[in-house]
């Protein structure tokens, strides 16, 4: 027998460095902690600083004078008679008036070229809107073109040598000429949130890409929630353990594990070549992605339904419910906020996918805000990198911008889901 | 089949059975076991048990852990079903009908044959529903007030409506662990069961709540057989008329409860009871 004393002393021995090992494995996972939240950090302020510009628009203001004889139209003009008047002849002898001295052909296109292409229909749109304002001249806020809307926002430096400044002396001073006057502003960019892409960067707006994304989630998750669930529950309570059912659930593993283009392909051979379903659809799409999240949604829902104590289920069962009534009154319910969370985990997979989406057309340049399900669309993932790729400078701070609203999207779901598995969990 | 069997069939049946000492078989029997093995894949758990189990008494099976005598319990409701490799042999009647027969509805043989649990497992659900499911699922009722009727007499059967009547509405899972296990036992009742399995139902329970168990054990055997599982072995004593005990899946010995424990007839059965081993 060891002596009372010498044990103690080894205990004591042996406690310093249990402790010490104890407080390195604290430190060394408050240190990854706090790493993977820097990242974050740098991502998340790295992309708002880039985004900010994105938000706001700059604008001129011109005095347009609405005469109704040089229109050709009246107040009482129909729709149709008023969408086929030219606008932007308006537009342009405004543009004149403020500045008479110009006449060269050039400088008259540097001139014109410094309110949006979409100037006329902002026009347009107005004049339809109140017919009023036929007959008199007003000031109207037009949307800038996008060099206009950099230099102003400091993108493009007014000190750089002419010959490496994208907007040369001669349109800085007519910019400078209205800055003098009080005619550019800088408003909130709410057109980034109504509209849907564009070539033009200053026109180009998210609200198509968010829709898509919306239309192709609620297929995906109409088509994976009940089919998923079921499979777990058939899976997991009522399938017999045989070979079959092990061959299947290897499969189901492999499935979540194939890339992800692989499904747009077969989307694109099965659901667009034979089944004849619309190109770029969100419809299409849907169904890509939920096979995709087919698998991560059995897997999670399956782990869940296991963690259900078989105390439940003995419960039900030993007062003579049946397998059916055990399962869907105690097991489902037990089981149901592990299955949101698995489900969650798939839609977020699913929102930030791209490459299957490429292979089924949602990579087209759309500029109609999708409607339904069966019209064409993109997503905000595509979105973004087709901001990315476009050459335009504008596009720079849409595409941190479409980024800004993806993670806004994604934080939006997740926390709707956090709240339905709080309401589920309330139940215990 | 065996409630008119004369003493003497009984005796000879015993001589050819051979292995368990005492009276294992009784006249007016409710449950009848005869022969019963249970495999788990290739391990047998239970040797050739033939056991009778009579109306309104309460029956004692106790014995050394891993015996066998919980999964002897669950073979009379066919809880082993849900347990793939679990296969039961022998026959297993219930007032004469073999409940492993084909034609047998496990469903409804699990309405008739009641089970209360080792641990307290309550639904997640209020004292109400608690009480009320199983004859929601059986539709014993045709109506709201009836099933309201049920449930109170339910509750007052297992001597729980006092302590609960003012929060019907609140979770069965915010009850303290004995008033769990009585919730568990009226509503095990509210189904109106002819026979009360419990294994080990005051196992996870204090003195007091076990106390009230126990007298609850007593008052239900007016209406029902009763076959309890129980590691205490002064429990069998309080609230068993016969004991049974198991030994490494063989039943030993079984008695009147008084004899067992003041004069038991096996070597086995003794030294367990004494505390020599178990």
């Amino acid at each position: 027998m060891i002596d009372k004393n010498t044990m103690t002393v080894k205990v004591e021995k042996s406690l310093k460095k249990r402790y010490l090992k104890e407080k390195i494995f604290k430190s060394m996972g408050f240190i990854s902690v706090a790493v993977a939240f820097l990242f974050l950090l740098m991502l998340i302020s790295d992309i708002t600083i880039k985004a900010l510009p994105a938000f706001v628009q700059t604008q001129i203001i011109l005095q347009v004078d609405l005469n109704e004889q040089d229109l050709g139209i009246t107040q009482q003009s129909s729709v149709d008679e008023i969408r086929q008047v030219d606008f932007r002849r308006v537009i342009r002898a405004a543009l004149k008036k403020q500045f008479p001295q110009v006449k060269k052909r050039k400088q008259k296109k540097d001139l014109y070229s410094l309110v949006s292409v979409g100037a006329e229909y902002q026009l347009r749109d107005l004049v339809l809107e109140n017919r009023e304002i036929l007959g008199t001249t007003l000031n109207v806020t037009f949307i800038a073109d996008d060099d206009v809307d950099a230099l102003i926002k400091g993108a493009i430096d007014r000190n750089d040598e002419e010959s490496g400044r994208r907007v040369k002396d001669f349109k800085l001073n007519l910019i400078e000429t209205l800055e003098k006057h009080g005619q550019i502003e800088k408003n909130f960019n709410w057109q980034f949130f109504s509209s849907g892409d564009s070539r033009e960067p200053e026109l180009a707006g998210i609200k198509g890409a968010v829709l898509g994304s919306l239309y192709t989630l609620l297929v995906t998750l109409l088509m994976t929630f009940p089919v998923a669930v079921s499979a777990a529950i058939y899976l997991e309570e009522f399938a017999p353990k045989n070979r079959m059912v092990d061959f299947i659930e290897i499969n189901i593993n492999n499935l979540a594990a194939v890339p992800s283009i692989v499904f747009g392909l077969l989307g694109l051979a099965v659901f667009i070549n034979f089944f004849e379903l619309p190109r770029s659809a969100p419809i299409v799409g849907g169904i890509v992605l939920s096979l995709m999240t087919l698998p991560t949604i059995i897997i999670a829902s399956r782990s869940a339904i296991k963690a259900v104590p078989p105390s439940l289920r003995e419960a039900a069962l030993g007062l003579g419910a049946s397998k059916m009534q055990t399962v869907f009154h105690h097991v489902f319910p037990a089981a149901l906020p592990g299955i949101l969370t698995g489900t969650i985990i798939g839609m977020a997979q699913a929102l930030g996918e791209t490459a299957p989406l490429l292979m089924i057309g949602m990579v087209a340049f759309i500029v109609d805000i999708p409607q339904s399900v069966t019209d064409p669309a993109t997503v905000l993932p595509i979105q973004v990198y087709l901001w990315a790729d476009s050459p335009e400078r504008g596009f720079l701070e849409k595409t941190s911008a479409a980024i800004l609203v993806l993670i806004a999207f994604l934080i939006t779901m997740n926390a709707i889901a956090i709240y339905l598995r709080k309401k589920f969990e309330k139940k215990w | 089949m065996n409630n008119n069997t004369d003493q003497k069939t009984l005796d000879s049946m015993h001589a050819e059975h051979g292995k368990t000492v005492g009276q294992p078989f009784c006249k007016d029997a409710k449950f009848s076991t005869r022969n019963v093995d249970v495999f788990y894949a290739d391990n047998q758990a239970i040797y050739d048990v033939s056991l009778d189990m009579g109306k309104n008494e309460v029956i004692a099976l106790i014995g050394p852990s891993g015996c066998g005598k919980s999964t002897y319990l669950r073979c009379l409701n066919r809880m082993n079903d849900t347990i793939d490799i679990c296969k039961v042999t022998g026959q297993l009647l219930l007032d004469g009908q073999d409940i492993y027969a084909k034609e047998q509805d496990p469903v409804l043989l699990r309405a008739r044959v009641g089970m209360v649990f080792q641990k307290p497992n309550p639904f997640p659900k209020s004292i109400y529903d608690n009480v009320a499911y199983g004859p929601r699922i059986h539709g014993l009722t045709s109506n709201k007030a009836e099933l309201d009727d049920l449930v109170e007499e339910s509750l007052i059967k297992a001597g729980l409506i006092n302590e609960v009547k003012d929060r019907l509405d609140s979770p069965g899972t915010g009850l303290s662990g004995g008033q769990q296990q009585r919730l568990c036992i009226a509503r095990t009742i509210a189904v109106q069961p002819e026979v009360i399995l419990m294994d080990e139902p005051a196992s996870a329970l204090d003195p007091i709540a076990t106390a009230i168990i126990e007298e609850l054990i007593s008052e239900l055997r007016k209406n029902y057989t009763i076959v309890i599982v129980t590691h205490s072995m002064q429990q069998a004593a309080r609230v068993s008329q016969r004991t049974a005990y198991f030994h490494l899946g063989k039943l030993i010995e079984v008695g009147e409860t008084n004899q067992i424990f003041t004069n038991p007839a096996h070597d086995l059965t003794e030294k367990y009871i004494t505390g020599r081993f178990g």
